[in-house]
């Protein structure tokens, strides 16, 4: 984080006199997605505790496949009854929980190997590369649907199986942006000072290579958002009638052509998400300048 | 090129086009047989470790086939019987080893829901898969070359392409799939939905069928294509000396950027879709689902919801390996596209 601070400091510093305004014009590339980010994460996480949305789940087929801006159902109702606002806001708190966890453990664990396997090198290195090198060949997908089948969907198995590949990918960002700071003076002053391996990787390695990390974790959180509505879409990942995108979409299908906003509310959702952490994360490349 | 004395440098891949139509000589075979050796060689780690997870997996979990195949009302009996008769009440190490003996005689033993052979089940299937990325790998980088050609001449096809290419690598292909088919086939009519027509049936009709799978199929590994091909021909038409060079002793703008700035991107368009192989296939799974085309993806589907072991894991066998080979053809296609990297090791 020491050198995300720095380059982002550096950067406010700029401009001697700004107004808040004129730096916030100046950063609309990151303003713009972080603000739609954070905007969804609210409404996924905090509407259904501040408004009386009803369950995603209590609906009554009486009330099936009622059209958009409904009384009472604001954005209509699926086949069985249930308020889409609803099952919207609840479907999305499943994917934003997982995919923030794959990539968290992805963060942790892969960040670490990837670190360690390019600061040590040489046997080590070399043995860790092959075996990521399977992982990362390997169709995902394949893997990911045995392992979510076998232990019978649910979103603790989805984050089990879909980090499987957050792990490797993450090591192998870690491990070459490793080898890049490795060759710097302050890594040598580092070991002539008697320092560890292991305090050489943390304190010195680990800081610089953060915001690469950061990065390409936004960037994470998008394909593993779409990954798991892929899952949830084939009926492997998250199960009905419990609510996520992908399932969402999948069962909207056989209404789309009476009620087409079934399909297209949680594809835009979708869409909206993994566009804002795309455009995010190519917006924090440029600031911070990184290759 | 025709005046050598004006073309003084030559930096980074700069090379005239004949120069490797005739490189295949024994020191560069020399490379590329020990290319191939060397991915045969971690081939064979991978497809043993990813066959053992599979079966692992799977066998890890309450129930089996057995119990698929009679349903909900199976009595224990049944399914003792059921699964003395597929196999199945030997331990897991031991069916294991079992395969493992099959596959060294080239068999992948039988499906345990239809009692055909895996082998079988999967070549009928392979060529509508290989059918399906083969031409979405072809659609995406043409189309790909085409649009970063235009962008790096136009502003506004570059502003346009910029766009696409974002909301390409933002919009999932199972989205997009079910956009078009409901948008083209279901409301406009004017494409078939779903359905799969074999080429021997009607080429055109094989086609037609294939027109919205391929496209959603190639739409995300275009948008990759072109973004990288966009950034990486205005980077060099900006900074390299060959280019300014070119300019200068008068070659047409068209001209500078296809044989000097583009031939010289495809090296690294290759890399990109080599690593974007993996990420086509599972996408190939999903689109097969949707549009209902009889290829392994389907297969794969329906053999991990049966709990038919054997199935699954020929099937994953035979992807890792579609994926090394794969990688094994852009090494080489790289080897082609960049004479340095044979010339080096002499």
């Amino acid at each position: 984080m020491a050198a995300a601070d720095a380059s982002s400091v550096a950067v406010a510093a700029g401009p001697r006199f700004h107004s808040v305004l004129s730096l916030a014009r100046s950063s609309l590339d990151i303003v713009i997605p972080s603000a739609t980010l954070m905007s969804i994460v609210f409404a996924c996480f905090c509407l259904p505790a501040l408004t009386s949305l009803p369950s995603p789940v209590a609906g009554r087929v009486l009330e099936s496949n009622l059209p958009l801006f409904s009384p009472g159902h604001f954005l209509g109702t699926d086949l069985n009854g249930n308020d889409s606002l609803s099952r919207l806001v609840h479907g999305g708190r499943v994917s934003i929980q997982i995919a923030f966890a794959v990539n968290l453990i992805g963060l942790v664990l892969g960040g670490t190997v990837g670190a360690l396997s390019g600061y040590l090198g040489r046997f080590v290195d070399a043995l860790i590369m092959r075996v990521l090198d399977v992982f990362i060949a390997f169709p995902s997908l394949v893997l990911v649907l045995a392992v979510a089948q076998g232990g019978g969907g649910g979103i603790a198995n989805t984050i089990w199986s879909l980090s499987l590949f957050s792990v490797p990918a993450f090591a192998r960002v870690a491990r070459a942006a490793t080898l890049r700071i490795r060759e710097q003076p302050f890594v040598d002053a580092a070991v002539l000072s008697g320092a560890g391996a292991g305090r050489i990787v943390f304190r010195h390695l680990v800081p610089n290579i953060a915001p690469q990390l950061i990065i390409f974790g936004l960037l994470g959180i998008g394909i593993v958002i779409v990954i798991e509505g892929g899952l949830s879409f084939l009926g492997f990942g998250v199960q009905a009638p419990q609510p996520s995108w992908g399932n969402m979409i999948a069962q909207g299908q056989q209404l789309f052509l009476s009620n087409p906003s079934l399909v297209l509310l949680p594809s835009g959702m979708l869409f909206l998400v993994v566009l804002s952490c795309n455009l995010l994360g190519d917006a924090l490349r440029t600031r911070w300048n990184i290759a | 090129m025709t005046k050598p004395e004006l073309t003084p440098i030559v930096e980074r891949r700069d090379v005239p086009w004949r120069s490797w139509a005739g490189g295949l000589s024994s020191a560069l075979s020399a490379v590329i047989l020990g290319l191939v050796l060397r991915r045969f060689a971690t081939a064979v780690p991978v497809a043993l470790g990813v066959s053992v997870l599979t079966f692992w997996i799977l066998n890890l979990l309450p129930g089996n086939a057995a119990w698929s195949l009679l349903g909900t009302d199976a009595t224990a009996a049944d399914a003792a019987q059921l699964e003395a008769k597929l196999g199945l009440d030997l331990p897991a190490t031991e069916r294991y080893l079992q395969w493992l003996r099959g596959l060294l005689s080239g068999d992948l033993g039988k499906s345990l829901a239809s009692g055909r052979p895996v082998t079988n089940l999967i070549a009928e299937r392979l060529a509508v898969t290989a059918e399906l990325a083969g031409l979405a790998v072809l659609l995406a980088t043409v189309c790909a070359v085409g649009m970063a050609l235009l962008a790096a001449r136009t502003p506004l096809a570059d502003r346009v392409g910029a766009i696409v290419s974002m909301v390409g690598i933002s919009l999932p292909n199972y989205v997009l799939a079910i956009v078009l088919v409901l948008g083209l086939a279901v409301h406009a009519r004017i494409l078939p939905s779903i359905g799969f027509v074999p080429i021997q049936e009607s080429p055109w009709g094989n086609i037609k069928s294939l027109i919205l799978p391929v496209s959603a199929l190639a739409f995300p590994l275009f948008s990759i294509c072109s973004r990288f091909l966009r950034g990486d021909l205005a980077e060099q038409m900006e900074r390299e000396g060959y280019i300014l060079t070119a300019k200068a002793k008068g070659v047409g703008p068209w001209s500078v950027l296809v044989r000097h700035a583009l031939r010289n991107s495809l090296a690294g368009l290759v890399t990109i879709v080599g690593l974007n192989l993996g990420p086509l296939i599972g996408g190939a799974v999903v689109i097969e689902q949707i549009f209902a085309l009889p290829g392994i993806g389907r297969l794969l589907l329906q053999a991990i919801n049966i709990r038919d072991v054997v199935v699954v894991q020929g099937i994953v066998l035979v992807i890792a390996l579609i994926t090394v080979s794969a990688t094994l053809c852009v090494d080489l296609l790289y080897l082609a596209l960049d004479p340095r990297i044979g010339r080096g090791r002499r």
